[in-house]
């Protein structure tokens, strides 16, 4: 896939991104072109800063220096007006599904529906059920998000996200916290969606399983840098030590995660 | 030890301007949201009402009608001496309206309601719920704080006038049954000398009083940070500064309305 789009136009395209939290640089000049229709998963550690990348894609966190382009538009320069004309254009999926509490399965998946297209109930009520049936979850309509389990709460999420028939999706930690066969399934659904309905997917996830599954691209991340993009299918093979160790899961290499952290001999006198 | 100075001041610099943005969004979106046919949602702002306005009634109703109980026997106390008993009537009808029904309305409120205001905004900040929100291109302001924002806006004052009515029962239980006033008597005496700005001065007053309990627990529940920890810390302080700013307030309505003699 990545062959043929590289010379599209990119959908969503970071130039030179840095962003600073107190004087730390957590996204260090990142730059990045994301293509239509294609499932790109960034990778990396916990506080490697992936989350803080969606964020700032997603118009949340603005960058300190650097521009992002969605479409061709800027959204860290555009009104707030203008940025949510651009948000309509995309889903998300929080890690921790972030329905709202107060509201049922359907009221949930209504709620964007609702807010930003005229339409009449009748018609929202398909709509729902179309999408709960995307996700498996037809008769669960009338259950609040504490009466299910978490597997569904992410799958309402997903719902939710492409309610209004975006072009993008984010996808922060899609797997997460879920027992493997749901997490299998989630990936299914993410894999059929960007098919099916031929949405850009961004995915941020640690779980390798689930990269060699769903990605078509990978990036890694770490201590808020690209290390790498290449395709999925070449990942195993690749040279690069961070991606060996990272796929590997080796405690030792490149990323230094625990070396301050940890001495084991230290602190028993050895 | 300045620098700590110096960093509390920009803290609070910060909370101040912070809250009158919040307050400047608030009625963005209550006044001229509804022209740009971004109201908030009519459902919301009803069932805020219901729970802050119809579900306070009771304990507004018992705290109101037992400080009218003790304010009859505290002043009957006093006016026993001069032989003046039939003027608890007046005494605590006056006093109830002009400040201590709307203030302990308030104060009532403010624990109860801003409370959970701040905690469920809270709650919903730290579990990403404002933040997915956002993305869905939905104001949180305006789905949010506006609905709870007009539902005190309009409760809190029929509180207080709940709050008037049922201290003043409690004055006359006290002067009735127990001072053997004659009851017509009573509530002749109460409305002699009650005057009708008696009565707006106080209703005034609780429109300010549910303005700072809407703006601070919205504040404090947007506003918060970290986990569990980070909610219990919000609710708490939206009940702290409701309180410290609503008798503040209150001092500075009075004496607005002393000094311009209304």
């Amino acid at each position: 896939m990545s062959e043929n789009v590289s010379k599209e136009e990119p959908i969503i395209s970071l130039k030179n991104v840095s962003k600073y939290f107190q004087d730390k640089k957590t996204i260090d000049n990142v730059s990045l072109d994301i293509y239509r229709g294609e499932t790109f998963v960034i990778m990396g550690c916990s506080g490697s800063g992936k989350s803080t990348m969606v964020r700032l894609m997603t118009g949340i966190l603005k960058p300190d220096e650097g521009s992002i382009f969605i479409k061709g538009k800027d959204i860290a320069k555009i009104s707030s007006e203008e940025l949510d004309e651009v948000r309509k254009t995309f889903g998300m999926l929080f890690q921790y599904s972030a329905l709202l509490d107060s509201l049922t399965v359907e009221e949930n998946v209504a709620l964007p529906i609702k807010e930003h297209a005229k339409l009449a109930d009748e018609i929202i009520d398909i709509i729902i059920k179309m999408k709960l049936s995307l996700v498996g979850l037809r008769g669960y309509e009338k259950y609040y998000p504490s009466q299910i389990s978490g597997g569904m709460r992410k799958r309402v999420g997903l719902a939710r996200a492409i309610a209004l028939d975006p072009d993008i999706v984010f996808y922060d930690e899609p797997t997460s916290g879920l027992d493997p066969v749901v997490g299998g399934a989630i990936d299914k659904l993410i894999k059929e969606l960007s098919e099916k309905l031929l949405i850009t997917s961004v995915v941020i996830t640690h779980d390798m399983q689930s990269v060699f599954n769903i990605a078509d691209r990978v990036a890694m991340i770490h201590k808020g840098r690209i290390v790498d993009v290449m395709p999925a299918k070449v990942l195993n093979n690749s040279s690069n030590p961070y991606i060996q160790q990272f796929i590997n899961g080796r405690p030792n290499g490149p990323i230094d995660f625990f070396k301050e952290d940890i001495n084991i001999e230290e602190i028993f006198g050895l | 030890m300045i620098t700590k100075i110096g960093k509390t001041a920009i803290e609070l610099a910060k909370n101040i301007t912070g809250v009158f943005s919040l307050l400047v969004s608030i009625l963005y979106w209550a006044v001229v949201g509804p022209f740009k046919g971004k109201a908030a949602a009519r459902q919301s702002i009803f069932s805020q009402m219901i729970f802050a306005g119809l579900s306070s009634g009771l304990i507004v109703f018992f705290v109101t009608i037992f400080t009218g109980i003790v304010l009859a026997m505290q002043s009957a106390y006093q006016l026993q001496k001069m032989g003046a008993v039939l003027y608890v009537a007046s005494l605590v009808a006056i006093s109830l309206c002009r400040e201590l029904s709307p203030v302990l309305t308030a104060l009532v409120v403010a624990g109860r309601v801003g409370s959970a205001i701040a905690a469920e905004l809270g709650t919903m900040k730290v579990s990403e719920q404002i933040e997915a929100l956002e993305t869905m291109a939905i104001n949180p302001v305006r789905f949010l704080a506006v609905p709870r924002f007009l539902a005190l806006f309009f409760m809190l004052p029929c509180l207080t006038i709940i709050g008037n009515i049922s201290g003043m029962l409690g004055g006359y239980l006290v002067g009735v049954y127990s001072l053997k006033i004659n009851p017509d008597l009573y509530i002749q005496t109460t409305f002699k000398y009650l005057e009708i700005k008696d009565i707006y001065t106080g209703i005034t007053k609780s429109f300010v009083f549910a303005v700072i309990i809407a703006l601070i627990g919205c504040f404090e529940g947007l506003n918060t940070k970290g986990g569990a920890e980070g909610v219990g810390r919000a609710t708490t302080r939206s009940v702290v500064i409701s309180f410290i700013l609503i008798i503040l307030a209150d001092c500075v309505v009075t004496a607005i309305f002393y000094f311009s003699k209304i």
